[in-house]
């Protein structure tokens, strides 16, 4: 199972299937009969206008899959970097990119996944944070219903460094947000939230493997999201603490509305420990609106469309909080008013 | 402070797996292997009818095709199925008519594990203790069940799954197999091809049985393994409360119990089944021997109203790899599982629950607690899943770990499927170690590490162990004590 050789090699059987363990609530082998051509490449100058724009002057672009292979960011620079995945057509591609944050470098990065087409894409990003530097990613996924995009970021912590990431995707045909953090302890900080607003028959999984190699870390971890009409979200979570890595503390919590009883929502939060001296938790709920909650809005003279948006707002928004970038928390906040209000 | 002293009492009574001896005595033993012909073996011996042997034989049929499963956090070297016996009885006759017929040695040995199959010593305990009825299983075959014709009065069938073949085929093959089919998986098929004894229990309708129920099973012979098969109805109404406790000899090999448990609850029906598990665990120090457990449980309940309840205490056993589960067909049917998986030593434990919720308003509860110690794995697996049919199901998951040591390992791996609207599942999972400020409390009231430790740990699986018969709780808590000795300092 190797998702860029299946793409490079456009072999099928390469893909990974439910027989994955990892891969069984994100099928691509059981949807994907054949691997479409290589995508066309695509000029950089038709891509219009970003969902980041205007918050900074640089801005990447990876179309089609090809880009720019490698960023370094500066020991002591602090910078803001759009970063836009933009895929059109039918085609495949992947690409993969190299993000290197030098010692107490603080980065801002802002990244968008536009469009797919009926394609299939992928994007890796290895990201490398020196002692004490720190990055925030950003991610706003506004794909086509029929794409077909799996997005990975392994993250290699020194010590000392922060490293937080918010999600927020609408889904497309199947998509999936793989974070991989390899977290040295030693005073490093970890959050990875994540939040899905799903309709129609639209897919997405948000999974992630925390590894606590080292004493003193923390991670914390905070997930929601609506699946209405036929849509079906994953969350795969996984914390390992590796044997010496005492005093770690690492929380998790996942928590999804159900909005139609076609809709599905699949959670695996998984706790593997090797030390002793941790304190891990995890929580994992699914369920529907409050009925109670909502006759109460309803008796005070909100229709219930409205009340129904105004739940999900304060239910989602709590994870749009915890951004620490003001302005881009306003976009992405912006972006999640109007998804919700299409719910109805 | 009551508990403190039952705690300091338990720990001054420790003492290493003492169910450890091997009781010598003359046995009758199929031949070594594993072939259609052993599978003869056993059906021929047990004088039972011919859709009995044909349904073993397809078994073996589909095990022969099938390979053995890989995805469990445990590990272990391959098990060579030919190098073992599938059949192993006393050479006394079987199933006799009264204690008097039963080799004295195999009294002495239930004597020495403290299981009373002497109705008279049963009843000559307090006035109005609580009595239960008895089916012994060593190696291969049921040695005797007791109460039997008490329990017939109330219309209760309660005997060993061979004689159930022979006297009540109509319910065996009604039943039989509809819970956990043939091929399930590797185990339960090899279990169904080679099963050899188990209970089997049918409560009438609207009936209460009048006694706990128990099975005691006894695996006594050498590069032997245990196949035992226990299926329970209780149907419509019906109420049965089942125990279940399991030893060992002390051998430097592994054996393997590989055990299927069906349970049916029809309408209004409730069965509660406990397990007690205390299979010899190998050395704790090279690991080397113990019992492969290797079970496959699973309760069907299929009637409205129906409930169903698992605990278990394990705390035996050098591998354990078992989920008991509850098909929760019936509308507001309901499953429970409270669980206590404990490992020391180099034990290893994969082990928790499904609960597959179908039916409209059902609802289930998942109470686990898992203690590691020594250089032992533990891990929680767990499904709960929704389907769209199940309007309202519930489910209420808590699973705790425990750490003693540096060198153990805790696992939760839950698996969380909604496929409808109108489901609310709710699961926490804590993992931590024993807190050292409550600790040094204890100790600074005068109890040793080793003590405190037990208290704190007794505090930790009492959810669970309220969930059992009250004998069996002390039995529990005492099997605690004793599982956790030498996992400090």
């Amino acid at each position: 199972m190797n998702l860029d050789e299946a793409i490079r090699l456009r072999d099928p059987s390469r893909l990974p299937s439910r027989r994955d363990e990892d891969w069984r609530w994100t099928d691509l082998r059981g949807l994907l009969r054949t691997i479409p051509e290589p995508s066309r490449p695509l000029a950089a100058g038709t891509a219009g206008l970003g969902p980041f724009d205007g918050l900074t002057e640089e801005t990447l672009i990876v179309a089609n899959g090809s880009g720019p292979e490698e960023i370094r960011i500066a020991g002591g620079e602090t910078r803001t970097l759009a970063l836009r995945h933009i895929s059109r057509g039918d085609g495949a591609h992947s690409a993969r990119l190299r993000i290197d944050v030098g010692p107490s470098a603080r980065l801002t990065l802002l990244e968008s996944h536009e469009g797919g087409g009926a394609g299939l894409s992928l994007l890796g990003v290895d990201l490398h944070l020196g002692a004490d530097a720190a990055c925030e990613r950003l991610v706003l996924a506004d794909m086509d219903a029929e794409a077909v995009a799996v997005v990975e970021l392994d993250a290699n912590l020194a010590a000392g460094a922060r490293f937080s990431q918010t999600l927020l995707t609408a889904g497309a045909r199947r998509q999936r947000f793989e974070t991989r953090v390899r977290h040295p302890g030693q005073g490093a900080e970890v959050r990875l939230d994540g939040l899905y607003v799903l309709r129609d028959r639209r897919h997405a999984d948000l999974t992630s493997k925390v590894s606590h190699e080292g004493p003193g870390g923390r991670t914390d971890q905070l997930a929601r999201g609506v699946a209405d009409d036929q849509a079906r979200a994953v969350f795969q979570g996984r914390i390992t603490v590796q044997e010496g890595a005492d005093g770690t503390d690492a929380r998790m919590a996942h928590n999804a509305l159900i909005l139609s009883d076609r809709a599905e929502v699949d959670a695996r939060p998984e706790l593997e420990i090797y030390a002793d001296d941790v304190a891990c938790a995890h929580g994992a709920t699914v369920g529907a609106l409050d009925d109670e909650v909502l006759f109460y809005m309803r008796q005070r003279g909100l229709p219930e469309r409205e009340a129904r948006s105004l739940l999900v707002a304060s239910f989602l928004g709590e994870v749009i909080d915890r951004i620490e970038s003001p302005a881009a928390a306003e976009r992405m906040r912006s972006w999640l008013q109007a998804r919700i209000g299409a719910e109805g | 402070m009551v508990a403190v002293k039952d705690t300091v009492d338990q720990v001054a009574g420790l003492e290493k797996y003492e169910h450890g001896f091997v009781t010598e005595i003359e046995q009758e033993f199929a031949p070594k292997g594993l072939n259609r012909d052993t599978v003869a073996f056993i059906s021929a011996k047990k004088e039972e009818p011919e859709w009995m042997l044909a349904w073993r034989l397809e078994a073996f049929e589909r095990w022969s095709a099938m390979e053995s499963p890989d995805w469990a956090r445990v590990s272990f070297p391959p098990i060579d199925y030919q190098d073992a016996t599938y059949y192993a009885a006393p050479k006394t006759k079987v199933g006799p008519a009264s204690l008097d017929e039963v080799d004295p040695e195999l009294l002495r040995t239930y004597e020495k594990l403290g299981i009373p199959l002497r109705e008279q010593e049963v009843l000559a305990g307090v006035t109005g203790a609580p009595r239960y009825a008895v089916d012994a299983v060593f190696d291969s075959v049921s040695v005797v069940t007791t109460f039997k014709k008490e329990l017939a009065e109330a219309g209760v069938i309660f005997c060993s799954m061979s004689e159930a073949v022979r006297e009540h085929p109509e319910l065996v093959r009604k039943y039989l197999g509809t819970v956990v089919p043939v091929s399930d998986n590797y185990f339960a098929c090899l279990n169904s091809a080679v099963f050899s004894d188990g209970s089997f229990v049918y409560v009438p309708p609207g009936v209460r049985c009048p006694m706990e129920l128990s099975t005691y099973f006894r695996i006594n012979a050498a590069g032997s393994g245990q196949f035992e098969r226990t299926l329970i109805i209780a149907d419509k109404g019906a109420y049965v409360s089942y125990l279940e406790g399991c030893t060992a000899p002390m051998r430097d090999e592994n054996q393997l119990h590989a055990a299927v448990v069906e349970l049916v609850a029809l309408d209004d029906a409730e069965i509660k089944y406990s397990t007690v598990q205390n299979w010899y665990p190998g050395d704790p120090e090279t690991g080397k021997g113990g019992i492969y457990n290797f079970v496959t449980k699973r309760a069907d309940c299929r009637g409205d109203r129906s409930r169903v309840s698992w605990t278990q205490v394990e705390t035996g056993s050098a591998i354990t790899w078992k989920y008991p589960s509850c098909i929760l067909r019936g509308r507001e049917s309901v499953g429970e599982f409270y669980s206590i998986a404990i490992t020391n030593g180099r034990q290893q434990a994969d082990t928790g629950t499904k609960m597959i919720h179908l039916g409209e308003g059902t609802r289930s509860r998942i109470i686990s607690k898992g203690i590691s110690a020594g250089r032992s794995s533990n891990t929680y697996r767990g499904l709960v899943s929704a389907h769209p049919k199940a309007r309202g199901a519930r489910n209420f998951t808590q699973c705790d770990s425990l750490l003693i040591g540096k060198t153990c390992s805790a696992h939760t791996v839950p698996y969380i499927e909604a496929r409808n609207g109108a489901c609310t599942f709710e699961h926490e999972a804590t993992t931590t170690r024993l807190s050292e400020d409550q600790l040094f409390y204890a100790r600074q009231r005068g109890l040793s590490e080793e003590e405190a430790v037990q208290l704190l740990v007794n505090g930790f699986v009492r959810d669970v162990l309220q969930e059992l018969p009250m004998e069996f709780a002390v039995e529990a808590q005492k099997l605690v004590a004793i599982s956790l000795e030498g996992s400090v300092g």
